[in-house]
């Protein structure tokens, strides 16, 4: 199998790798446009040309995917490669397909995240509601109980009613994610939070929901609480989590 | 389109026997409208998917992907400069500058 093939075949299979491209070289017998892949054990795909190349390529890669920093890194002299570090998808999981549900989709598919849209309404949580996503029509804390969580998932919470939106956090709370928002008034955000609370998930834990949900940017309809969403969405994947929170605080919205 | 979708098109470029460069930010100094890793796929009759930043610098990378498709076949790294003086008009005055790796990966079949 090719290099490209297989770059391929491991963002299909989401295994995250550093596929190295040689892009200067001043030795003859190293051509540009050669390329190699390590995974993130440090096995090696592949060659640059030779085995010194190589063995240092290991030892590179390795770092670069600690600090997951794309870059152009000096393998030897005269031989420069760029490392790109491919990860998974960033994955969005809805809860609740209503009507801010159907722009939030749209506006995350556009941008790049993997979508799966779930609700416990056949008719809500219809495919043809959302095209390009994987749509599960279910119980909220069993089909969150069946579901992998990982550093790229992120998490919306925007069903029906105040009960369901404790079903779901209480489902996740404990789970791995980079991001987890609650829509809600203030009054009806609160009412979840203090639930959570007494059934023992510590205020900490709770402090890191994104509540009310969303970048400050005046929001008003359903097209534009989505898109307020996604930008949170955005904020803390190409930002981090501290900025996005620093922007809520900047107007005073945290609770 | 993101890395996913980039590897998907070309892969389906492939199976069509279409002839295409990859471009890729490898590196970037200053302002620059997108970072390294960003990519385009650069047909053979033109067609662009993907980004590597706009208008700023494509016409350079589009040469360069035809240069290196139809006469030389081979990679080309080259540095697009955004520092073009504010009064120009058509210029590209985001301030920084970046190298843009531009390679063939897949070729014509000739009958």
């Amino acid at each position: 199998m090719d290099i490209m093939a297989r770059a391929a075949d491991l963002m299909e299979k989401e295994i995250a790798f550093c596929l190295a491209t040689v892009v200067v070289s001043a030795l003859p017998e190293i051509q540009l446009g050669r390329k190699a892949i390590v995974l993130e054990d440090g096995s090696l795909e592949g060659s640059l040309g030779t085995e010194s190349l190589d063995t240092k390529l290991s030892g590179l890669a390795l770092k670069a995917f600690k600090n997951r920093k794309r870059q152009l890194v000096e393998i030897d002299d005269g031989v420069q490669a760029f490392f790109d570090i491919l990860t998974s998808d960033a994955r969005l999981v809805v809860c609740g397909a209503g009507h801010i549900a159907v722009p939030l989709v749209r506006f995350a598919r556009s941008v790049g995240f993997r979508v799966i849209v779930l609700d416990d309404r056949a008719d809500f949580a219809n495919p043809l509601r959302f095209p390009d996503c994987e749509v599960i029509a279910e119980d909220f804390t069993l089909a969150l109980r069946e579901m992998d969580f990982g550093p790229s998932t992120y998490v919306v919470v925007i069903t029906r009613g105040h009960v369901h939106d404790v079903d779901c956090l209480t489902e996740i709370m404990g789970k791995k994610m980079a991001y987890v928002g609650l829509i809600g008034s203030r009054r009806r955000v609160r009412i979840v939070l203090e639930i959570l609370e007494k059934q023992g998930i510590s205020r900490k834990h709770l402090k890191k929901v994104f509540t009310p949900i969303g970048l400050p940017i005046g929001a008003e309809s359903p097209e534009e609480i989505a898109l307020s969403i996604v930008s949170e969405l955005v904020c803390v994947r190409r930002k981090g989590p501290a900025q996005a929170k620093t922007l809520r605080a900047a107007v005073g919205i945290d609770l | 389109m993101n890395d996913k979708e980039i590897y998907q098109k070309l892969a389906e470029l492939k199976d069509q026997g279409i002839a295409v460069c990859l471009a890729t930010i490898v590196d970037t100094v200053g302002s620059t409208p997108r970072e390294a890793g960003a990519k385009m796929i650069i047909c053979a009759d033109g067609t662009l998917y993907g980004s590597v930043g706009g208008g700023c610098g494509e016409s350079e990378v589009r040469s360069s992907a035809l240069r290196s498709i139809l006469t030389t076949g081979k990679p080309e790294l080259i540095e697009i400069k955004l520092t073009d003086d504010i009064g120009n008009r058509e210029g590209d005055v985001c301030g920084g500058t970046m190298q843009i790796f531009v390679e063939p990966l897949i070729f014509h079949r000739f009958p």
